[in-house]
């Protein structure tokens, strides 16, 4: 494999084009709440029926690529995270917004964007054979103890009280298990409608918890918002925009750290990039040393959890080069686009198409550094937004909102979905229960479920089994560990406002 | 010609004018023609769909919007065409397992083939049993063999016909299986790959690993195109042979003559270059059946997997 070769494949400016089209289609569908870079690519695949090859994958992976940053802009300057794996970014970021420092805010997701998103390429270009022979090592047994020991962790995020933030996840793990039980197919609390059988998306949802409940409750408090409007523009100051060296200092080990993170875990099967963004937000938060200002706008935050965010994409096609095997929802779409265009993707790929496989590489990197081009030019325009007072955006974006909620499924049921967990997302804000950890027991519950009962099956019912599988053992320990040293007094959770709202009033108060 | 046209379009009116206005059905298609897909975007399905609203597009004239309506393998995209106009501008590309073996493991999925009409099939799933390429059996009697020596080995299976296959294989042999739940065709190569499980059901998706993985048995009445030496169940014994096909379903009542024209555009599909580029990549056969074949295997096929279910004890939940 010769990337020089790739890279003079990839430099011209017709396929320089298609990717930052890709780029361009990725980082809108992102900022819109609702729309993903699953749909966005999927929608995408028949367009590129008709190109190059190199043209045809570039472009779909610029999509990729460039929706997992576009996600921060709308986290941060609205509070309503583009896809889910940004919801930790709206904690910090858009208290900064809000604070006149929405420029700076935007340039550092921006920058650790990037920077996770090019590193974790280099990950998969220069480590994707050795990494994934131990990819396939993670079993559903491995998967179950990995994923207990996530959720112990980031229960870490529960906010003011550990109670209140265990209650919050049960309620997560609850929601997530409407639907088709996966082992005897009786569906659960669905009441026999039929758009339940399938589960609670998480799409609606999150739109409903995160940014519909955000937005009714700012609009609850209108005459505190135009205040707040008044004292708060974009700010004009210069050190308001740009982002300070020892700005910069404090967050490279984050955006390492954060690239790390998600790089792991996009290799990892079956984790996704929400995981990803919220292991990395909250071992920053443990390793700050300031950690209860985190969520009043902590540049940290955003670094860590855009990082991780990014890193996740590239990542997560190792398993999918190396071994055929796609980890992750976006890798099953994009295998069907390789296919297509006549790269099958598996170890005998870089045999066979050698030079297809350095094009591809090459157009990832590329990729990576017009997603820096078009996201300077894009927030520039997005940052407007900031001058628009607030009360005149809240329609906007609950029309946007419905729209990326009935997209999900194509039915109105997706916005009744909505609507019913923007009530407990407004409880759950007046009430102090983090919306977070719910958000995470819900994400991470319906693995955990699947991947314990396919434990007990692999374990042939015996626990003593368990001594053929090492890394399962080993994040039981680490999960047990994590257990003891909560149980000590050493919560990892100190005083977390989940909603900026509350945290203005408070600083009024 | 012309007179069959209209006795046949005076009758579509007089049947139909009272829900829809007249329909012309001689003109159709005049307008953009929405087609539902019981998935979400981008699966296998999905793309097979999409390749054939390009083709029937292009053979009718007039553009197609792919809708994506997932649940239920579809059965919320079918409902939503129960009440749609019998008009042909609203179709539903799905399997038809929806209708042929749904109903008999899903109270909710209470569809009969005598509620649809349809317009044609044009893939075949190749389902079988897949295992490892080094795994030491080549065929169900020697993977019995295999599983009584080596007790509680592993099975993965994805859908509830997935669990009664081995089921039945266990009542008839005595041997003892583990059977491990995966919810998606992707999982379910990877827990093969991994070794986690030494046999899965699979929807055809493993023929993509011709290097790792083989068929055990075809699960279908007929042999795979892409595994001809591999005999299927039925002929290793077990009377368990159920097909599924992608299939291109109407509401009940659309004129025969908007059936027809449909019909004839996703025949289109055996010959269209870009169709044939999408169903190689996944291993997918196009195997066409004209709107009069696709009503015959939709009823025969459903009577048949009745009664292999009824025999099996399996009640719908």
């Amino acid at each position: 494999m010769d990337i020089i070769t790739g890279f003079a494949d990839v430099l011209t400016p017709k396929i320089l084009m298609w990717i930052a089209i890709g780029v361009t289609i990725g980082y809108l569908v992102g900022a819109l709440p609702g729309l993903g870079k699953a749909t966005g690519v999927a929608v995408s695949i028949p367009l590129t029926f008709y190109l190059h090859p190199v043209a045809a994958l570039g472009m779909l992976i610029g999509i990729a690529k460039g929706s997992a940053a576009g996600s921060a802009v709308s986290a941060i300057l609205i509070n309503t995270p583009g896809e889910p794996a940004s919801a930790p970014t709206a904690l910090d970021g858009y208290p900064l917004a809000r604070q006149g420092k929405a420029q700076k805010a935007l340039k550092m997701g921006l920058y650790a964007s990037v920077i996770g998103d090019f590193l974790s390429t280099l990950v998969l270009i220069f480590l994707a054979a050795p990494l994934a022979s131990y990819a396939l090592l993670i079993g559903p047994v491995e998967l179950c103890a990995i994923l207990l020991f996530s959720l112990t962790f980031i229960g870490g995020l529960s906010g003011r009280s550990l109670i209140k933030g265990l209650i919050a996840a049960a309620f997560g793990v609850f929601f997530a298990t409407v639907g088709i039980e996966p082992e005897t197919f009786v569906p659960r609390l669905t009441f026999g409608l039929l758009e339940l059988d399938d589960g609670i998306k998480l799409v609606p949802m999150a739109i409903g918890m995160l940014a519909v409940a955000e937005m009714i409750a700012q609009a609850g408090n209108l005459k505190a918002l135009d205040a707040e409007f008044e004292q708060i523009k974009d700010g004009t100051a210069h050190e308001d925009r740009v982002i300070l060296r020892s700005e910069w200092r404090r967050c490279i080990p984050v955006i390492l750290r954060g690239t790390f993170i998600g790089s792991v875990v996009g290799i990892l099967p079956g984790l996704g990039a929400s995981v990803g963004s919220f292991l990395s937000y909250a071992a920053t938060r443990k390793a700050s040393k300031t950690p209860e200002k985190f969520g009043t706008g902590m540049i940290e935050g955003i670094a860590a959890a855009e990082s991780a965010d990014n890193a996740v994409v590239p990542s997560s096609l190792v398993p999918l080069f190396a071994l055929g095997i796609p980890g992750s929802v976006i890798a099953a779409i994009l295998i069907a686009a390789f296919i297509l265009h006549g790269l099958t993707p598996g170890p005998l790929m870089f045999k066979q198409q050698p030079r297809l496989v350095a094009d591809v590489y090459a157009a990832m990197l590329c990729a990576s550094l017009i997603m820096l081009i078009i996201g300077s030019v894009g927030q520039r325009l997005f940052a407007m937004v900031i001058r628009v007072p607030l009360r005149l955006i809240i329609p906007g974006v609950l029309l946007l909102c419905s729209i990326g909620a009935y997209l999900e499924t194509s039915t109105v049921f997706s916005i009744w979905v909505m609507l019913f967990f923007t009530g407990l997302g407004l409880l759950s804000r007046k009430l102090d229960f983090s919306f977070v950890t719910f958000l995470i027991g819900f994400v991470i519950g319906p693995n955990l479920e699947l991947s314990f009962r396919q434990s007990i099956q692999i374990l042939n019912h015996d626990p003593a089994n368990l001594i053929h599988h090492p890394i399962a053992m080993a994040f039981g320990f680490l999960t047990l560990g994590t257990i003891w040293w909560v149980g000590r007094g050493h919560s990892p959770v100190v005083a977390a406002p989940t909603s900026a709202t509350r945290n203005s009033r408070e600083e009024e108060a | 010609m012309i007179k069959r046209r209209t006795l046949l379009g005076v009758a579509t009116a007089l049947s139909f004018s009272a829900f829809s206005g007249p329909v012309l059905a001689d003109d159709y298609p005049t307008g953009p023609i929405t087609m539902l897909v019981g998935y979400g975007a981008g699966g296998q399905t999905d793309l097979i769909a999409r390749a054939t609203a390009n083709v029937i597009s292009k053979q009718l004239g007039q553009p197609i919007n792919v809708i994506n309506k997932p649940g239920v393998g579809g059965a919320v995209a079918a409902r939503e065409l129960t009440h749609a106009n019998p008009d042909g501008y609203t179709i539903l590309f799905n399997s038809n397992a929806l209708i042929n073996l749904a109903p008999f493991v899903m109270k909710n999925a209470d569809f009969k083939p005598d509620e649809f009409d349809y317009a044609g099939m044009i893939t075949a799933f190749q389902l079988a049993l897949a295992a490892p390429k080094d795994a030491p059996f080549n065929n169900l009697a020697e993977y019995v063999e295999w599983a009584k020596k080596n007790p509680g080995s592993s099975y993965a299976a994805l859908a509830p016909e997935a669990r009664l296959y081995i089921n039945e294989i266990m009542k008839k042999t005595g041997i003892q299986v583990n059977i491990v739940p995966v919810q998606s065709g992707s999982e379910m190569i990877n827990a093969l790959l991994g070794g986690q499980v030494m046999l899965a059901y699979s929807g055809g998706i493993h023929y993509r690993y011709p290097d790792q993985l083989k068929s055990i048995a075809a699960t279908t009445t007929f042999r795979h195109p892409s595994a001809p030496t591999v005999p299927t169940i039925e002929e290793q014994g077990f009377q368990l042979g159920m097909d599924t096909r992608t299939t291109l379903i109407l509401p009940k009542g659309t004129p025969k003559a908007v059936i027809d024209k449909l019909s004839a555009a996703l025949k289109a599909c055996q010959t269209d270059a870009d169709f044939k580029k999408v169903a190689d990549a996944a291993d997918i056969p196009i195997q066409y059946l004209d709107a009069a074949e696709a009503t015959k295997e939709m009823t025969a096929s459903t009577a048949k997997n009745k009664a292999i279910m009824k025999a099996a004890g399996i009640v719908s939940k």
